[in-house]
């Protein structure tokens, strides 16, 4: 009854995963590094489809015997109280990313808790999370009840952090119409420091004040401490800013601990980090283009506009599959005439919750 | 006389008149409104006064909902014109077609439409009396003409469609009542009104419109009143409703099939066919990549759409102004399925309607000029391409060589031609995107003549072949030929110009030596392409050709920064890194072409570098761009983008990105489209402007703040209004500058515009039985509703409906756009705890319903049929319900009862048996409750080793051997996967489709017995009278209890007792008195039975006399029955007579 979407490659499986369990449609990647030392997939991709699976009811994932092509026939999104142990090979970020664009839409209220590594360089950080990506959901009426709580922090490699992520369930999600950058009123940010001297996030919060210092008066950069049982396995620190502009515009960055560099230079990256971000300007930064895009496509049936940097690879890749999965594309110009920065405009798709239950 | 002016008005001075004048002057409005009339006395009353007119205004408020249709030019409005047969339905649709189009319709099939007025056009549609057609109409229909024959009175199917509409969101309904010539009694009619305008309104709601049509003229109603209803129709005014509002419909006003003569013909009829349909699209944005369905047809993939041009457009002061007197009377009038005469061309065929009979030999007959050229075209046997190849023709004036066709051109046959056209048009309009402000005349002739094929395009397959259907029909977004091979001079192409990217992914292959010989078409391409391979070859070119290469350097020069990214991203095949690195595609391609021609190919890892690449969300920090940080000129040119900075970039340290701002500041001043609003060529006023918004700005809000807050503050109810009309607004003006193709590509097909949908794979017997009279709607499907799930509803029988409904009995349901018959399971919420199914539905109550189907959104009305025969004795509406959730596994359960009984029993301990079978089962309830039917409660303990199945208990008191000890479990029911779409349009005769049957059914219908099992046979249940053996307490214990517990072991008195046996003596007086209290004693008895007996007596009287009353009571009513039935019998009779003779048909009435 349902088309069958095919995909090749390892890449992008992540969005494409949402977007099949979102869109309903049937989808088939294979080819997944065939041609790897050690090809098919990877431990925390299997760990991915299994967590699709744990929040979805009636999904069916087929991989094959050689692991480097899987089926997909989704299911529902059920939500509901679950638990799951990330492999250590991702951070949480990796899983939390396909879920935060799945919560809104199931139907019951998420409550997952998932264990593992909070914080490393591959992917955003639960903090930034928290911080950022929950703040861009807002944007979009889902708030009521949208938590993230950092129960316990774990630096890679050995991990040992627990979140719990809360998402309450909405009809529709509402259209963005998001023009205006604004200007840059507060700087926020937060160093944690986990089985390593408590000073070390102090530290980075004054090497990153050297340089934000001159901007804006308005910096609170929050020093984290997690004590004993809740700070994990390993020795680590990060420090994660994030920069909100008048018209509550969001850009982050964050830098982590590296064997061998200082505290102070970690702070400096994070700064640098971030007024690089700045500079790119619009009103939603690189690493959340994805999910406002998403968010658009599935509004309701009307004009939805958002400003945004250039987009990155992945944003691309993901905008092309959009077009496969809900059949819309976004017109994308000049924000001005002189700017690097675009609007990105799209017709959304009046996705309704069909998930959530009638009283 | 009569330039002499008027004498001037003098107001009398006295009189009364002046004294009343004076009067008024006194008192403000003497007659108007008189405040102190209506002034509350009381502060009581006048707060209740205020909230009675609160309450008021409240009701008037409906919930906001977004009308989806636009309002410049909305989609034609469906007025379905409903009711029995012989009611008067085709004469109402021909009154009304002529009202609106003067013209008479003969023959009336499928929809008309007709334009209503400056902004309405209608599109009428009649509803055969098949409960079919009713439930599709009543799900498209913005307006339904319900008639009622006024002679007869209401009948089922009228109550049947109405619930159907309930259940489908309500349309406006206008009642009209027929047949009102036939009664003949002033009074009587006057009597029949009221009563049926009295259930009318009960039946849709107090003061609905009813209109009287009193009797036929000419074949049609009566002019003034067809223009009353008419008038009425025009001003009707529509609110959106859920379901409409969120899916694209289309009702199809033609259909043609476009599937390969041959290949119907080797398949006997019997391939799957490839089906277009016409229609205005309805509802929301029909968007390509979603399914669509077909009631009774089911779902099917759209192979592509295009838009027509509107065969029936609204008018406007142009078409005005160019109609002609002659004209005048001819309005225009839109019905493919009728035979509206003239001939219409479209993109699939020519249809020339030749009144009378025609044959084609037939010479003797005058033809006509037309008739002349069609059969010329028809007789032609030669192709356009031998035409153009044939003919001398040159481009230009200037062109120094005629335009040549190469015959071995391509694998492609005539059809192509075509294709190249349309994928010219749309490379054209590409261009014009890219360049329009530095375009040159020639190139804009150039695109002038593709604007002209583009609207031509729908028109133009009238070609010199009939109908050649077998060609690829060009497609507005899939372009059908994808390898692409280039002039080999295309290699050189440095630059990066985003033009190229559109045209790549259509276009026709041609080698690169003969690129002269190109078809014709193909000059207009891209003409930076031609123009590179033009200035590597010195030959003779035209003209216009010559400079080129400049103009598309300098073209590709200055647009080379400027990404076009929707282009790049959606019309490309460049991986998102060279889009970003500005890589081109053509030199990608030209790479890879290479090593085409080797036989052996060295295998190269493909994307060698893709493998190391994780998927991560976060980008690496680039240490170069994290360096350029360090700078301090660096860090201040960015303080303008915080709040503390200015307002210009002020940083004077441009390196790398700075300078490319600088650069393109410059360009784009030059190259800036129209489509941007602010124009850079004066900055000063720009600035100005910019300024003078701020101040308005800034003035507002001080107004707002200071000035009258309570006016820009607007009540919930307004704002909500406000915000839909904005949101509206720039819905509208978002996409409005793009072109055609883009805009449906961005935002689908809007509601309103005219289109052709081709459909793949669509069952022949849809073409084959094709019946007009029933109406085809194309639903737009939601993602969620391709799929199939659990389906869970809350329903209730209908009261109508005779009997009740039985779980697992199938059902057809008409939810969302489908009908289908499914079995569903009902079930009760039981203390929120659990699930539990029904056998039957209950009375006058909601329940629960599962079924396994197609999903619909939660909140989706649905009515319910147990069959949808004609024949079907009763209201057919059996239930209505919503949809309530939906799911892929379901949770029902049903009660289940494990008995089994005590073999030994020690105290409180009891083993108990034939329970279950095997140790294994007892494990899997240890622990669980159980009881013995007189309430004693206990626990299952461990199985026990012995009999198989049997586990030792405990219990609260000692069991019996004779208990049964039960176990109350649940056990889980799933509904079948039963899906079977009703696909009623497929049939020969569509009234008859059947489903699966009852199992009754099928037996009854093949003549089978019901089995019988023995075991559920009841039997007398033999019941022997429980002996209890009495209550002994043992001595011992008897002798320990307290006296007051000690049973009291009395043995019964022998002998008699003093009372008994002593001799009483009495006095004489005593013995008087007792004698005389006995005496009065045996008076009273005799006088209380002479009463009784009397008292009988008198009853058994009265009973005789009743029973003689009855009997004349019923003598009477026996008689009054004869009557009854004799009129009856009468009646019948008369109605089988009329029905034989070709009359009215048959009807059930309420």
């Amino acid at each position: 009854m349902t088309t069958l979407l095919q995909f090749s490659g390892h890449q992008h499986l992540r969005h494409r995963l949402v977007l099949s369990i979102l869109s309903g449609k049937h989808v088939r990647i294979d080819k997944i590094r065939p041609e790897d030392k050690n090809p098919g997939l990877r431990d925390y991709e299997i760990s991915l489809l299994r967590l699709l699976e744990k929040v979805t009811n009636g999904t069916i994932i087929e991989i094959s015997v050689t692991g480097t092509a899987i089926l997909l026939k989704p299911g529902i999104i059920s939500g509901g109280p679950l638990t799951h142990d990330c492999p250590l090979s991702r951070s949480i970020g990796y899983y939390l990313e396909p879920l935060v664009m799945l919560a809104p839409f199931s139907k019951t209220p998420f409550q997952i808790t998932l264990r593992g590594i909070t914080t490393d360089e591959n992917d955003l950080s639960v903090d930034l999370f928290r911080t950022v990506t929950l703040p861009h959901l807002q944007l979009f009426g889902v708030s009521e009840g949208l938590e993230l709580r950092i129960k316990k922090r774990g630096a890679p490699p050995e991990g040992g952090g627990e979140v719990q992520f809360l998402c309450p369930v909405v009809k529709q999600v509402k259209t963005l119409n998001f023009v205006e950058p604004g200007k840059i009123k507060r700087i926020r940010g937060v160093a944690h420091a986990v089985r390593v001297n408590p000073q070390f996030s102090n530290r980075m919060i004054e090497a990153s004040r050297s340089i934000l210092n001159r901007y804006i008066p308005d910096i609170y950069l929050y020093s984290d401490v997690y004590k004993g049982e809740e700070s994990g396995k390993s020795p680590g620190y990060a420090l994660s800013l994030l920069a909100e502009s008048t018209t509550s515009a969001i850009h982050c960055a964050e830098a982590i601990s590296k064997p061998g560099v200082a505290p102070e230079d970690i702070g400096l990256e994070a700064s640098r980090a971030l007024m690089a971000e700045v500079n790119l300007g619009g009103c939603v930064d690189r690493k959340h283009q994805i999910l406002v895009l998403l968010m658009m496509v599935l509004g309701s049936e009307d004009v939805g506009r958002c400003r945004m940097g250039e987009p990155t690879p992945r944003t691309i890749q993901f905008l092309r599959d959009v077009r496969e999965f809900f059949g819309t594309s976004f017109k994308i110009v000049p924000a001005e005439p002189v700017s690097t920065q675009l609007l990105y405009s799209c017709y959304g798709t009046g996705y309704v919750n069909a998930n959530r239950a009638l009283a | 006389m009569e330039d002499r002016p008027h004498k001037a008005h003098r107001p009398a001075q006295s009189g009364a008149k002046a004294e009343k004048k004076d009067k008024g002057k006194g008192k403000e409005k003497q007659k108007g409104f008189n405040e102190k009339a209506f002034a509350p006395k009381s502060g009581r009353r006048a707060d209740r006064q205020g909230r009675r007119n609160v309450e008021r205004d409240q009701t008037r408020l409906h919930v906001p909902l977004v009308n989806r249709t636009p309002e410049d030019e909305p989609p034609p409005v469906i007025v379905a014109i409903v009711g029995p047969p012989g009611v008067g339905k085709t004469t109402l649709l021909k009154s009304l077609v002529r009202r609106y189009a003067k013209q008479t319709l003969n023959d009336v099939k499928g929809p008309v439409t007709v334009v209503g007025g400056k902004k309405r056009r209608l599109t009428f549609i009649e509803c055969n009396n098949d409960l079919n057609s009713m439930i599709d109409i009543g799900k498209i229909a913005d307006l339904v003409l319900l008639m009622i024959d006024g002679s007869f009175g209401f009948e089922m199917e009228t109550f049947e469609f109405l619930n159907i509409l309930q259940s489908h969101g309500f349309p406006k309904v206008i009642g009209v009542l027929s047949h009102l010539d036939l009664i003949k009694k002033a009074a009587t009619l006057r009597a029949t009104k009221k009563a049926l305008k009295k259930r009318f309104w009960t039946e849709i709601y107090q003061g609905a419109k009813l209109f009287y049509l009193s009797g036929v003229l000419n074949g049609r109603y009566p002019d003034s009143e067809i223009m009353n209803l008419s008038r009425f129709i025009s001003v009707m005014k529509f609110r959106p409703l859920v379901f409409r509002n969120t899916h694209s419909y289309v009702l199809a006003d033609r259909l043609e099939d476009l599937t390969p003569r041959e290949l119907v013909r080797t398949s006997k009829g019997k391939c799957d066919r490839t089906v277009t349909v016409y229609g205005y699209v309805r509802g929301t944005n029909l968007r390509m990549g979603t399914k669509v369905h077909i009631p009774g047809v089911g779902d099917l993939e759209m192979k592509s759409v295009t838009v027509l041009g509107d065969p029936c457009p609204m008018p406007d002061a142009d078409s005005e102004k160019r109609r002609k007197l002659s004209e005048k009377k001819k309005l225009l009038i839109h019905a493919p399925m009728s035979d509206v005469g003239g001939v219409m061309y479209d993109k699939d065929a020519v249809w020339v309607n030749v009144p009378g009979s025609f044959t084609r030999g037939n010479t003797d007959v005058p033809q006509g000029e037309g008739e002349q050229m069609v059969m010329d075209l028809q007789d032609v046997n030669s192709t356009l391409e031998d035409a153009v190849a044939r003919s001398q023709i040159r481009l230009l004036g200037t062109s120094s060589r005629n335009l040549t066709v190469e015959n071995d051109v391509g694998m492609e046959d005539d059809g192509d031609d075509e294709l190249d056209l349309d994928l010219d048009s749309q490379a054209g309009s590409d261009l014009e995107d890219d360049d329009s402000g530095i375009d040159s005349d020639p190139e804009d002739d150039d695109d002038a003549d593709d604007r002209e094929d583009r609207i031509q395009d729908p028109r133009s397959t009238g070609r010199s072949t009939h109908r050649n259907v077998t060609r690829i029909l060009p497609s507005s977004n899939k372009p059908q030929h994808t390898n692409v091979e280039y002039a080999d001079s295309d290699s050189d192409l440095g630059d990066d110009d985003a033009g190229n990217f559109g045209i790549v992914g259509g276009r026709v292959r041609f080698s690169g030596d003969d690129d002269d010989h190109n078809l014709p078409s193909d000059e207009d391409e891209g003409a930076d392409v031609e123009a590179e391979e033009d200035a590597g070859e010195t030959e003779i070119v035209p003209k216009w050709k010559q400079n080129l290469a400049e103009r598309a350097r300098l073209t590709s020069d200055r647009s080379s920064r400027r990404k076009d990214w929707t282009k790049l991203i959606y019309s490309t095949s460049l991986t998102p890194k060279q889009i970003l690195n500005g890589q081109e595609e053509n030199a990608l391609e030209g790479d890879e072409e290479v090593d085409e021609d080797d036989f052996f190919q060295i295998k190269r890892r493909a994307d060698a570098d893709q493998d190391e690449v994780l998927d991560r969300s976060k980008d690496a920090l680039a240490a170069e761009e994290l360096r350029r940080w360090e700078d301090e000129e660096r860090l201040e040119s960015i303080r303008h983008l915080f709040i503390t900075g200015g307002d210009t970039p002020g940083g004077n340290g441009d390196d790398g990105e700075g300078e490319v701002f600088g650069d393109e500041d410059g360009e784009d001043d030059a190259e800036d489209d129209g489509d941007e609003v602010a124009s850079p060529e004066d900055p000063e006023t720009s600035r100005a402007s910019a300024l003078a918004a701020k101040k308005e700005a800034l003035k507002r809000k001080f107004d707002e703040e200071y000035d009258d807050p309570e006016s820009s503050k607007l009540d919930f109810y307004e704002a909500a209004k406000d915000e839909m009309a904005q949101q509206l607004a720039l819905n509208r003006a978002e996409f409005a500058g793009l072109d055609a193709d883009a805009r449906a590509l961005v935002e689908g097909f809007r509601p309103g515009q005219y289109v052709r949908i081709e459909l793949a794979n669509v069952p022949c017997e849809l073409m084959e039985h094709f019946d007009p009279a029933y109406p085809i709607v194309v639903g737009g499907l939601l993602p969620a509703e391709e799929r199939l799930g659990y389906v869970q509803v809350r329903i209730k029988r209908h009261r109508w409906f005779t009997r009740t409904l039985k779980t697992n009995d199938p059902l057809i349901l008409s939810l969302g756009w489908r009908r289908f018959q499914t079995v569903p399971i009902y079930s009760l919420d039981d203390h929120s705890i659990r699930m539990r199914m029904l056998k039957y539905t209950p009375e006058h109550m909601h329940c629960y319903a599962t079924f396994y189907g197609p999903v619909s959104l939660p909140n989706t009305g649905f009515c319910a049929f147990n069959a949808l025969g004609a024949e079907t004795p009763g209201f057919r509406v059996s239930a209505t319900g919503v949809v309530l959730n939906i799911d892929r596994s379901v949770k029902i359960v049903k009660k289940l009862k494990l008995t089994g009984v005590p073999y030994k029993i020690y105290k409180n301990t009891a083993f108990v048996k034939d329970m279950f079978n095997s140790a294994l089962e007892v494990v899997k309830f240890e622990g669980a409750n159980i009881r013995t039917v007189s309430g004693i409660r206990g626990q299952i303990k461990k199985a026990m080793p012995k009999p198989d199945g049997a586990f030792r208990a405990t219990f609260e008191d000692k069991v019996l051997m004779s208990d049964i000890i039960f176990l109350r479990a649940w056990y889980s029911v799933q509904p079948r996967k039963f899906y079977n779409p009703v696909t009623s349009l497929l049939l020969s005769d569509k009234t008859h489709w059947t489903g699966m049957r009852l199992t009754g059914q099928v037996r009854r219908d093949e003549g089978l017995k019901t089995p019988l099992n023995v075991n559920s046979t009841y039997k007398r249940i033999e019941r022997t009278p429980r002996r209890f053996n009495p209550l002994v307490v043992p001595k011992k214990l008897q002798a320990q209890l307290p006296y007051a517990s000690k049973p009291k072991l009395m043995t019964a008195q022998r002998g008699q007792t003093y009372l008994q046996k002593r001799a009483v003596v009495m006095e004489p007086e005593e013995r008087k008195a007792v004698a005389l209290l006995q005496q009065m004693r045996a008076l009273r008895k005799d006088q209380v039975a002479r009463r009784k007996e009397k008292k009988e007596e008198k009853k058994e009287e009265r009973r005789k006399k009743m029973e003689k009353e009855e009997a004349v009571k019923s003598q009477k009513e026996k008689e009054k029955r004869k009557e009854y039935m004799r009129v009856a019998g009468q009646k019948n009779k008369r109605a089988s007579e009329a029905e034989e003779g070709g009359g009215r048909r048959k009807r059930r009435k309420t």
